[in-house]
């Protein structure tokens, strides 16, 4: 018997999948510079606990891990190691790009010739956290974003398509009235995406 | 890497006995007890180490290019990158340099608040490894309360200077902003609940037998070679050599404060780690001589003007940091960018230190030198 794409049962399939896997997000810590620090921070140490969220077991290895959190500066010589790392982990994997760095080259962006402009050139991000280091709140805003996109975005009939990478905050030194376009255009843009065959960004495709 | 002719002919000519092999291991570059992405080459033989070569570069972030092409104002925030953890004593060395250039006469105010601010990021530095250091021997509680302690602290400098760990908050001329309101009275919070907790540290870790075995005669490095692979900070002062830039050279207002400098004697990680816990309470001493009496003035002596240019001469402005002496060389050339600046940074002397003591101890006891080393990746790649 065939199972139509948007069966009653895929659905349930889906919803339950999805809540399993956004709610039990193993991290691996790829700490490269000052974001780890912050990143630490937020995942064992005192005031704060990612565990909250599910995702208590931060691992070294990526054979062990859904979730890359890489946190620092990514030049050209570690590059191909990300990306290794990144290949090593087993599907469904996610990436978390926290620090203005992994971003776009953060403060390293002019007249650097070992910086990557944006780990978004090697590797498919999920989500983007700003800050140079982002606090560790906005880590767990990122993690929040992450598992929002995850509960929605995935389908069974359609493994790894997934919806385009999300800015986790707004960017800093913005007008109220800067803030309230861009709430507002989000908001259409969100009530336009539909969760089930949502075309996936062309960028996307390609690099995955 | 690997001369496999090499070693072969040197297993043949070994004589009789139980012959073994000795193999190549690689630590890092992703590694949880790297502190980063340091990766070393280890040559082991079974368990023992014999050789250690590490291999830099994959955090080279080419910040002295870049700041050839920022003024000495600018080259700042870049140095809160470099070592993250002490960046108020990186900011102020970068100060020094360009006050030296510029010639630059500051206020009693802004010294004593910028060695108050690099006292007590030097306290959450140490505090920091304090509780990195238990993690990598295989005691979770310290990471926990090193950094309760150490999140007070980021908090008062997050209430001034606006952010946590990126203070960017000294500058040439002076100071980013004024102080709050409250720097005083929560400092003194701070010294006060530290005072009490650094004592129940000392019960806790320091007085523990394991900790003792793991650190003690491990990792010794004696004076000379600590002189002669240019260590500085606790590293050097573990092994006896009592060489604080704040005692020998004083800048900001450490003339006129009375504080110890620790000193060690045997040099291997045991000293290290004592001196830093040390170091703690005598920055927390330098702290209460100052915080009672702040002088009164303006928090910026320099105008601000859109240029600013080096007259054509070399600038040279060192600092001790949480990890010894940095040195910052600036070269100006009569333009708005230097010529050529260079960092004389901490931790590249002393990781190369590990390349002469860890050989012929064990894998695990690398890890435990390692972490009384106390280094910090970027500042070593830059």
């Amino acid at each position: 018997m065939a199972v139509e794409e948007n069966s009653f049962l895929l659905t349930t399939v889906d919803a339950l999948v999805n809540w399993s896997r956004a709610n039990s997000l193993w991290p691996l810590a790829f700490g490269t510079s000052c974001c780890a620090i912050e990143m630490m921070m937020a995942s064992t140490a005192a005031r704060h606990d990612i565990a909250r969220f599910g995702a208590e077991v931060v691992r070294p290895s990526p054979r062990q891990a859904d979730l890359l959190i890489v946190a620092g500066t990514i030049v050209k010589r570690m590059a191909s190691r990300l990306k290794r790392l990144y290949e090593q982990m087993p599907e469904p994997r996610y990436v978390m790009a926290t620090g203005s760095c992994t971003i776009a080259g953060g403060p390293f962006y002019y007249n650097s010739y070992t910086t990557v402009r944006g780990i978004d050139e090697i590797i498919p991000v999920d989500v983007f956290v700003p800050g140079c280091p982002p606090r560790p709140e906005g880590l767990f805003y990122g993690l929040l974003v992450l598992q929002r996109m995850i509960k929605e975005g995935e389908s069974v009939a359609q493994p790894g398509v997934r919806r385009k990478p999300v800015m986790a905050a707004l960017p800093p030194a913005m007008t109220l009235k800067d803030i309230q376009k861009e709430i507002a255009a989000l908001l259409v843009e969100r009530s336009e995406v539909k969760t089930r065959g949502v075309s996936p960004n062309r960028i996307w495709e390609e690099r995955a | 890497m690997i001369e496999v002719g090499s070693l072969k002919a040197r297993m043949e000519s070994t004589p009789g006995g139980l012959k073994t092999e000795e193999y190549f291991v690689n630590m890092g570059p992703q590694h949880p007890s790297t502190h980063g992405v340091l990766r070393l080459v280890l040559k082991m033989d079974g368990e023992t180490v014999r050789e250690v070569i590490p291999v830099l570069g994959y955090i080279h972030r080419s910040i002295e290019k870049i700041a050839e092409h920022l003024n000495g104002r600018q080259i700042v925030h870049l140095t809160d990158r470099m070592d993250y953890l002490s960046s108020a004593m990186n900011n102020w060395a970068v100060s020094l340099a360009v006050e030296e250039a510029l010639q630059i006469e500051l206020n009693p105010r802004i010294e004593t608040i910028r060695t108050i601010v690099a006292e007590l990021e030097r306290i959450q530095s140490h505090l920091l490894w304090w509780g990195v250091l238990g993690i990598d021997l295989g005691a979770v509680t310290t990471f926990f309360y090193g950094f309760r302690d150490r999140e007070m602290i980021t908090d008062i400098l997050e209430e001034t200077t606006g952010a946590r760990l990126t203070l960017n908050y000294i500058q040439p001329g002076g100071l980013m902003f004024d102080i709050h309101p409250h720097f005083v009275k929560r400092v003194k919070e701070v010294l006060a609940h530290l005072k009490i907790k650094i004592c129940e540290y000392e019960t806790l870790l320091s007085e523990n037998v394991i900790l003792q075995n793991r650190l003690r005669n491990v990792g010794i490095l004696t004076s000379e070679k600590a002189i002669s692979m240019g260590s500085t900070g606790p590293v050097l002062r573990g092994s006896g050599v009592a060489l604080d830039l704040r005692k020998q050279k004083p800048y900001g207002v450490y003339g006129s404060v009375e504080f110890d400098v620790p000193v060690g004697s045997v040099g291997d990680s045991w000293d290290r780690y004592w001196v830093r816990v040390e170091e703690i309470r005598q920055s927390m001493r330098i702290i209460e001589q100052l915080i009672d009496n702040i002088p009164e003035g303006k928090f910026m002596v320099m105008k601000p003007a859109k240029k600013l240019t080096l007259p054509k001469k070399s600038y040279f402005g060192q600092v001790e940091t949480a990890r010894g002496i940095l040195g910052v060389y600036i070269q100006g050339c009569e333009k708005e960018e230097p010529h050529r600046v260079h960092f004389r940074s901490p931790n590249f002397n002393n990781l190369w230190v590990i390349t002469q003591i860890a050989p012929g101890g064990k894998m695990a006891d690398l890890v435990a030198t390692l972490s009384t080393l106390d280094l910090v990746i970027p500042d070593i790649d830059r």
